[in-house]
């Protein structure tokens, strides 16, 4: 650890900038989620796997990221190795 | 009451501030959208006024950029590492489907405005009173970004009533 910064190991210092940090948080999450989503369809991952190992719905993960994954590769489906929908 | 009219001059400055926020990843509309919506428009005093004080859209556009990339280190993530891990696929824009909100600063900002415009004796909503609802929100990250740049709200708002005077005589 950086000896300089090793006094303020107990978080942020006042608490705008411990929401602030919450809000960066939630917008990275949102980018993480999807790269992860993409590249597990990539890989051949059906929706249903991927929606399992996130915890939610087919449904739910299918309405978030499909389109979005789609338009990134026009005319090139993702290489599918499941019949997944 | 409506926030924006499509008869209002900074109609096209409030439609590029969503675009802004959408390129930059912000899941609400903040303060500082609607300063880079002004920078990216370019047109009226406003523009006019942070052009004369240097203040570019690439800078204020890098500015809101490291602010959330700071916050992310107070609590020990790194951005860059995330993004490195992450490949290609990493993307931090809003997609297309994804409907983005106003924020309360922002819809604040825009309430002020227009009382700026009313103030002032104005009949159209241009991208002066947009700024002048900006700096009169000292606390709100447009104001942060500005002064990061050099540039007080004070100083923002002398040379908007002083562009202003100009174009009136």
């Amino acid at each position: 650890m950086d000896e300089n910064t090793s006094t303020q190991v107990e978080g942020p210092r006042d608490p705008r900038e411990g929401l602030e940090a919450v809000v960066a948080l939630r917008r990275m999450l949102e980018a993480l989620e999807a790269a992860q989503v993409e590249n597990a369809v990539m890989e051949g991952w059906s929706w249903a796997r991927i929606a399992e190992v996130l915890g939610v719905s087919k449904q739910a993960v299918h309405k978030k990221h499909a389109k979005r994954i789609r338009d990134r590769y026009p005319g090139e489906p993702p290489r599918r190795k499941g019949k997944g929908t | 009451m409506k926030l924006i009219r499509s008869t209002d001059k900074s109609r096209r400055c409030v439609e590029a501030a969503f675009e802004e926020a959408r390129m930059l990843g912000h899941d609400s509309l903040g303060d500082e959208d609607l300063l880079l919506g002004v920078l990216r428009t370019d047109e009226g005093i406003g523009a006019e006024a942070l052009s004369s004080l240097g203040v570019t859209l690439k800078d204020a556009r890098e500015m809101s950029e490291e602010m959330l990339s700071d916050a992310l280190s107070s609590i020990g993530i790194s951005l860059e590492e995330i993004r490195r891990e992450s490949g290609d696929a990493f993307d931090m824009r809003i997609p297309y489907n994804q409907r983005i909100p106003f924020s309360p600063r922002a819809k604040e900002v825009l309430v002020r405005a227009r009382k700026e415009m009313r103030r002032l004796g104005d009949n159209y909503l241009g991208t002066e009173h947009v700024l002048l609802g900006i700096v009169l929100n000292k606390d709100g990250t447009a104001v942060r970004i500005l002064v990061s740049m050099g540039v007080s709200p004070e100083t923002l708002e002398d040379r908007l009533y002083h562009l202003r005077g100009r174009a009136a005589g």
